[in-house]
């Protein structure tokens, strides 16, 4: 067990972890918290998969590390910005999160790729196997409750991608 | 150095920031420090809202410290309501408090300054080379959230803090099982300590009008009247009458000046100054060890002040964790009446002040949140232009370098809410 880690562990140590990070009152900042719930409502309400674990996190920063120690696959879902149009959804694995520290990345402080790189160094052996990142194109970052209609209507796409990323050969 | 310096976002600060220096003939022409500051925000955002949703809602401005806006607004809401808290209760918020004073402390001092002090861009690269050192700060800020987790529920944003008290007492052993760990956090709190001491401050002191809490009995954190170095002390009711916020036309932060139009200076330094002799004892021998005595005036050393404050907070919150018994209710019963109250506590990075006014449905009818960073925003302006003479004759990169630094050693929070932490140096 790596001690230093942040974050309590979930209850079962499931192969596969889909993580939801975002602001919810920052605009298209939640857009990774709402493609998870999408997910979850459109397929995972009626499906046991016992070792399928999900979690919706406002602002983990370093504290993610924790959440991904001991799980096989992880599947980040957030909010980015890519320089492209507000709720393109992008799929990155982990070895292209490398390129994304400047000039694009993930929303959140820590963000997704600095937080990454930090795990390698410190602890290698307890990193997953596979980290997917499901990226969301974010629009408008005001401050309030609402996404914006691109990001919106970019929920689907993201749900749907991240139920190929689960049921993939 | 003979170009502008724009640093359209801060690396490194708990949120939003830019910096912009303009040169005008090779000497500094204007300096803007423009920070996004969303407790403006959520005073509109809490318009209207039921009285108990308040504590869990401002804990969502900040990820690194939701308990001290917790805090001072129960504290607020608990004097417009006239709700009289258990002694429990308090000694429950103090260990809570603690959990965020060891979270917050470590990831400023190793992940967020550090680097600038041993000359790395960041804790990524400070991790390659000093893997333990590292390892030793977020196994620290690890045992911060746990304890965080065990009283408030979740480790980032908790939950379980209520007007009146808290929703459920945690489990006893939930408590007394991480006296282990807060041991270890003691021991490696007074290694900090030691090594912070070894690190190379940048040579900077300036003349400061200090405020932080103060209490008679103890090193004030959670509650207590305000005092200034300058000798005024007031109690919270006369905050607003003393300290004056102003709009700055180039920021949507507020400015905040005495009321005889002084910068003033809140955070760790300002509660070392004032309170250095109500630390408990060993913090104060880690302090004396290391020959670091009040009045510290260079803000980089903020560092040590919060080292210090580390090794104080864990060794309070071994004694109550050991302490802690839950009996009795765990939050009072009391009915709904109209009111106005304000509430003030330490947050990490300084004194937090709310203030609002409910209605006889108990819904929010007036919110008031002054943070922390947005005191010492005119005092970091200040700080940049007593800088900025040296730091300009060196060469751009540099330069930059320096006046982030600076702001770093604030541990500014200047917006929690993200985002894009990408530094840009733009030339022309």
């Amino acid at each position: 067990m790596n001690r230093f880690l942040d974050d309590a562990r979930t209850e079962s140590s499931g192969t596969i972890k889909i993580i939801g990070i975002g602001q919810s009152l920052r605009g298209d900042d939640a857009a990774g918290l709402a493609a998870v719930r999408l997910w979850q409502e459109k397929y995972q309400a009626n499906i046991d998969r016992p070792n399928l674990i999900v979690e919706l996190v406002e602002l983990p920063g370093v504290g993610l590390l924790g959440m991904l120690e001991g799980t096989r696959t992880v599947i980040l879902v957030d909010a980015v910005h890519n320089n492209t149009k507000a709720g393109m959804v992008h799929l990155f694995s982990d070895d292209q999160l490398d390129a994304f520290t400047e000039g694009a990345g993930s929303a959140h402080g820590w963000g997704v790729a600095e937080t990454l790189s930090l795990g390698r160094a410190l602890m290698p052996s307890a990193m997953p196997e596979e980290i997917f990142l499901i990226g969301i194109e974010a629009g408008d970052l005001t401050l309030g409750e609402s996404l914006s209609p691109e990001v919106e209507s970019a929920l689907p796409e993201a749900a749907n991608l991240i139920e190929q990323v689960v049921t993939r050969g | 150095m003979n170009q502008d310096i724009h640093i359209p976002a801060l690396a490194r600060v708990e949120g939003e920031g830019a910096l912009t220096i303009r040169l005008k003939d090779g000497a500094i022409n204007e300096i803007l420090l423009n920070i996004y500051e969303p407790p403006r925000f959520f005073e509109g955002f809490l318009h209207g809202r039921y009285f108990q949703d308040v504590p869990d809602i401002t804990a969502r401005i900040c990820g690194i410290c939701p308990v001290a806006y917790q805090m001072s607004s129960v504290q607020a809401l608990e004097a417009a309501l006239q709700v009289t808290i258990s002694p429990e209760v308090r000694l429950l918020r103090q260990l809570l408090y603690c959990a965020e004073y060891i979270e917050s402390h470590a990831l400023h001092i190793y992940l967020l300054q550090a680097p600038d002090l041993v000359n790395h861009e960041s804790a990524l690269t400070l991790a390659v080379e000093a893997p333990d050192l590292v390892k030793q700060g977020l196994r620290l800020k690890k045992i911060g959230n746990d304890l965080l987790k065990a009283i408030g529920g979740r480790s980032v944003h908790p939950v379980n803090t209520c007007v009146g008290g808290f929703y459920r007492w945690p489990a006893e052993q939930a408590i007394h099982g991480l006296v282990p760990e807060l041991e270890w956090a003691r021991q490696a709190s007074i290694e900090t300590v030691r090594w912070a001491a070894t690190l190379n401050y940048p040579d900077f002191e300036q003349e400061y009008e200090f405020v932080a809490l103060n209490r008679i009995e103890e090193y004030a954190i959670y509650d207590g009247d305000i005092l200034s170095s300058k000798g005024k002390r007031i109690s919270p009711q006369e905050f607003e009458k003393n300290y004056i916020e102003t709009h700055v036309e180039r920021s949507n932060a507020l400015h905040s000046h005495t009321v005889d139009d002084r910068t003033y200076f809140v955070g760790p330094l300002a509660r070392f100054n004032l309170n250095y002799k109500k630390l408990r004892p060993m913090a104060k021998e880690a302090a004396r060890e290391i020959g670091l005595k009040a009045p510290i005036l260079n803000p980089y050393k903020g560092l040590l002040a919060r080292a210090v404050e580390l090794v104080h907070t864990c060794d309070l919150a071994i004694e109550l964790a050991n302490l802690y018994q839950p009996h009795g209710p765990s939050h009072v019963e009391f009915s709904v009446q109209p009111g106005e109250g304000c509430g003030v506590s330490e947050a990490p990075r300084g004194l937090l002040y709310h203030r609002y006014v409910v209605d006889e449905q108990g819904l929010i009818r007036f919110a008031k949140i002054t943070p922390p960073t947005a005191q010492n925003f005119a005092q970091m302006e200040a700080d940049l232009w007593a800088l900025a003479p040296t730091a300009v004759k060196q060469p751009q990169e540099e330069a930059s370098l320096s006046f982030e630094h600076l702001l770093r050693s604030y541990d500014p929070c200047i917006s929690c809410s993200t985002h894009f932490l990408k530094l840009k140096i733009e030339t022309g």
